[in-house]
């Protein structure tokens, strides 16, 4: 079976107090073999907002976003809302 | 000819040259068109203005096209209305609506930026243009792209009533229904704008659409007589409208068409759907998204592009953020087609209920120059506010009908 493509898909992801301080980024990067890149982060006292690019097997990354989701942690395109 | 001199990150700074690009490589901040103004303040005066044709290229200098506008050519220049009566009911001196309601030509103020998107994909050579929308954005998309012979692409969400889609199939543009949920189809349309070759107005020509919006603000002022209104009251949706009308505001005096920029700017959205406002009120630069539920569809953005530019653009003009009510919307409505006989859709229902509501919280003073935004057309959103009319008078066809009608309902003393 051919091995499925890399992908690289940039993000932004908003963290709710109750998970600022846990490392919700790095275990997801751990567990999916993902390589997270950070470009811009912004955390105030109740809300965290980190935008990076995510970087591995399209499978994965699917996989990874979806355990964030589940983790409580809001996933956008960096682009927006599209449909207007 | 133009004036651009290429795209700047709104976030780090970083410069870009004048391409459909709309991303920074680096932080993966949105860009922004920059121009030459010491070579633009030479060229424009407000005499040069004034003698243009009156449609929203007259301020083709600070637009970023480098040849000459393909359509638009009867955009923008609409109404700034004096609204005494309306005035007069929210208990204020000098009321203006500046009103898109009657933009040429699908009647909201997406002309202004779809006008600018069009001449732009052109001129970069696109064949095709495309957009995600389920209302005025696709309307007008597709009636320009009709006029400019462009191909049309419009991707709506597949649960979308046809009676909204038929403003936007009358122009004969590709109409794709997604079967999906909203952000699905968000997905599929970011995926779609970074595969092919097409200019995609609100992704990869987006830094060139939104300057569109800057024609709102330099008109205001042109028709208040070169003068900043001390307070204006905008509606948020993706939040680029409210950015551009304060850089639009600075633009003007950087070019020494005026000599300050006393302008505070309020932030409009609806209860169902205010993650600026909601910022605004926490003090918090960070937007946290939201699912949208109210009837004004046309804001119904969730997670807003430029959410933080509309949070920096009110708390750097000292302006504030107000959210309105499905029921007060359509009071909103009701109270500015009762008082001013322009009948808006939900978005203008809106803005006129926070209006109110500043006024009444003595955020905006009574005595100073206050103008409404008002973006679109209530032909649009009739559903909004059917129910919530008064009923009709249904008579017989004889004059005794009429005449009991009228005594029952007190009207009489107008008759003769």
């Amino acid at each position: 079976m051919a091995e499925k493509e890399t992908v690289k898909r940039m993000v932004k992801l908003i963290f709710p107090q109750n998970l600022i301080r846990e490392p919700v980024t790095f275990q997801m990067a751990k567990k999916y073999d993902i390589v997270p890149n950070i470009r811009r982060a912004r955390v105030t006292e109740t809300v965290g907002e980190l935008v990076l690019e995510l970087e591995g097997k399209e499978d994965n990354v699917e996989k990874g976003i979806k355990y964030l989701l589940e983790k409580g942690v809001e996933v956008k395109p960096i682009v927006g809302d599209i449909v207007d | 000819m133009g004036y651009v001199k290429g795209l700047k990150c709104r976030e780090c700074g970083r410069e870009y040259p004048k391409e459909p690009l709309y991303v920074c490589e680096y932080c993966f901040g949105p860009l922004e068109v920059i121009y030459d103004y010491s070579s633009i303040r030479e060229k424009l005066s407000r005499e040069i203005i004034s003698s243009r044709a009156e449609n929203l290229w007259r301020y083709q200098e600070l637009l970023p096209i480098d040849g000459n506008p393909l359509v638009g050519l009867h955009s923008g220049f609409t109404p700034l209305v004096k609204a005494d009566n309306l005035a007069r009911e929210l208990g204020v001196k000098e009321l203006y609506i500046k009103d898109d309601s009657v933009s040429h030509p699908t009647l909201s103020f997406k002309d202004r930026v779809v006008s600018v998107a069009i001449s732009k994909a052109k001129e970069f050579g696109f064949d095709t243009v495309a957009c995600a929308s389920t209302g005025n954005l696709a309307n007008s998309v597709s009636a320009q792209s009709a006029q400019a012979r462009i191909k049309c692409f419009v991707f709506i969400p597949a649960d979308l009533e046809l009676g909204k889609v038929v403003a936007s199939l009358v122009y004969a543009p590709q109409v794709i229904a997604v079967e999906g949920n909203y952000d699905e189809v968000n997905r599929l349309c970011s995926e779609v704008a970074n595969k092919y070759n097409w200019a995609f107005v609100n992704i990869n020509i987006r830094p060139y659409y939104a300057e569109g919006s800057k024609t709102y603000a330099y008109e205001i002022v042109e028709q208040l007589g070169w003068r900043v209104p001390r307070h204006i009251i905008v509606p948020v949706a993706g939040g680029s409208l409210i950015s551009k009308i304060w850089k639009g505001f600075h633009e003007l005096k950087k070019l020494g068409l005026i000599d300050q920029v006393d302008a505070r700017i309020y932030a409009a959205q609806a209860q169902g759907c205010a993650p600026v406002v909601t910022a605004i009120k926490e003090g918090s630069e960070i937007i946290k998204p939201v699912k949208p539920k109210t009837i004004a569809k046309s804001l119904a953005i969730g997670n807003p592009a430029d959410g933080y530019y509309a949070f920096k653009t009110v708390m750097d003009s000292g302006g504030w953020g107000e959210e309105a009510s499905d029921e007060e919307i359509v009071e909103g409505i009701k109270l500015l087609a009762r008082t001013e006989g322009i009948f808006t859709e939900t978005a203008g229902g809106v803005t006129v209920a926070v209006a109110k509501k500043l006024i009444e919280q003595g955020r905006i003073p009574p005595d100073e120059l206050i103008v409404i935004s008002i973006t679109g057309n209530g032909l649009k959103t009739q559903e909004a506010v059917s129910s919530k009319l008064d009923k009709v008078m249904r008579i017989e066809p004889n004059l005794n009908f009429f005449e009991k009608e009228m005594k029952k309902r007190g009207g009489e003393k107008n008759g003769s």
